[in-house]
């Protein structure tokens, strides 16, 4: 027997943490954007990243890639922790009584609510090892003149210390289309790290997204 | 309503509101005490309602398992809260940007079509029982929204 009564006691009933106007505040006063739990809030802009990539590209050259990525896993690290801390404070459950599907709601209302692009999660390979993560207008993938590789260093980054620390399994988030390069979404290629070895080389010699996936789950 | 209020209160600036701008603003003014007194209403019969949905659902479905029909019903009163407020402030957008693109997520992935047809058609009994026609006729097209949305 089900108790509504029992349902309502708490009065709050948990949908979206991560609802845009519940979850961003202000107190304009003192220049200062919250979020629904009280963290600082702020909107970084375009211009900033930009120059920040110029900057780390004219000082460290090829190697601003790895830079990038590892300020990616950083960010992914504390990003998971904060995440995964105001979800079962918001839910009243851990992380373990949590269902999947509100799990990876939350994440893509997360992305949406930041200005991060959309999300999508594609489970369809999971049984193979792999998930496919899409992210629509990133603000983080640039053009770079005669570049032909994916340019989402940090969003990849990102992904992969968040599933590392989401599965407990060493990750890793390989890039395979760009919007940098014309592609209509950015796809990540999540699975374990010597499994997605090849994939640089082969999109360096021009393979599609399509034709490197069916070759790692041959 | 609400947000179309927010914009003729926008125009401030620019200039005064012509006869029919005021005329929105009055009707929904006037409509306000109907929608004021059906909020309370529904507000203070939420648990009733809702009761006497999840008590009528083992007779529809007999194997229906506990955890599911506690998640059906959850949901449902998260809808019947915001189809209220969305009713209360004239404004169908606040139930679809609010509630409806969540749980049309979260609900997609699960099985859970059978149950709801069973929920809302129980629902809407008790509110046709409940609630005068010209009651109905202000929240009954959310809620019919609100099963679109999520079941079809």
């Amino acid at each position: 027997m089900i108790s509504v009564a029992e349902l309502v006691k708490e009065h709050r009933i948990p949908a979206n943490f991560f609802d845009y106007y519940a979850y961003v505040k202000g107190d304009l006063e003192i220049g200062l954007l919250e979020n629904r739990r009280g963290d600082r809030l702020l909107a970084v802009p375009f211009t900033l990243i930009t120059s920040l990539y110029a900057g780390l590209t004219k000082e460290t050259g090829q190697a601003s890639r790895l830079v990038l990525f590892n300020c990616g896993k950083w960010w992914g690290k504390n990003f998971y922790i904060r995440f995964t801390e105001s979800l079962e404070e918001y839910y009243s459950q851990t992380l373990a009584e949590m269902d999947m599907i509100t799990f990876v709601q939350s994440l893509k209302a997360c992305w949406l609510t930041h200005g991060w692009g959309k999300f999508e999660f594609d489970p369809q390979y999971q049984a193979q090892g792999f998930i496919l993560i899409k992210t629509y207008n990133s603000p983080y993938v640039r053009e770079i003149p005669d570049n032909k590789l994916p340019t989402g260093y940090l969003e990849a980054g990102v992904l992969t210390s968040f599933f590392t620390k989401l599965t407990g399994r060493e990750l890793l988030a390989t890039q395979t289309t760009c919007e940098s390069l014309g592609a209509d979404y950015n796809t990540y290629i999540v699975g374990l790290p010597e499994r997605l070895e090849s994939v640089e080389s082969l999109l360096f010699e021009g393979l599609t997204h399509d034709t490197i996936l069916q070759k790692l789950l041959k | 309503m609400i947000p179309k209020i927010q914009e003729l209160i926008n125009q401030a600036q620019d200039r005064y509101l012509a006869t029919d701008e005021l005329g929105l603003m009055e009707s929904y003014v006037s409509s306000l005490p109907d929608r004021l007194k059906l909020y309370k209403f529904i507000r203070d019969r939420e648990i009733d309602l809702l009761q006497a949905v999840a008590d009528q659902v083992p007779a529809e479905i007999p194997n229906i398992a506990e955890a599911d029909l506690e998640m059906g019903i959850k949901n449902l009163i998260l809808v019947l809260r915001y189809c209220s407020m969305a009713m209360l402030l004239n404004d169908e957008n606040f139930l679809k940007e609010r509630l409806l693109n969540w749980l049309e997520g979260i609900m997609s992935m699960r099985d859970t079509r059978r149950l709801n047809e069973t929920l809302y058609k129980l629902l809407n009994q008790g509110l046709r029982q409940s609630l005068n026609p010209n009651q109905l006729a202000l929240i009954q097209p959310l809620i019919t929204s609100a099963q679109v949305t999520l079941i079809y």
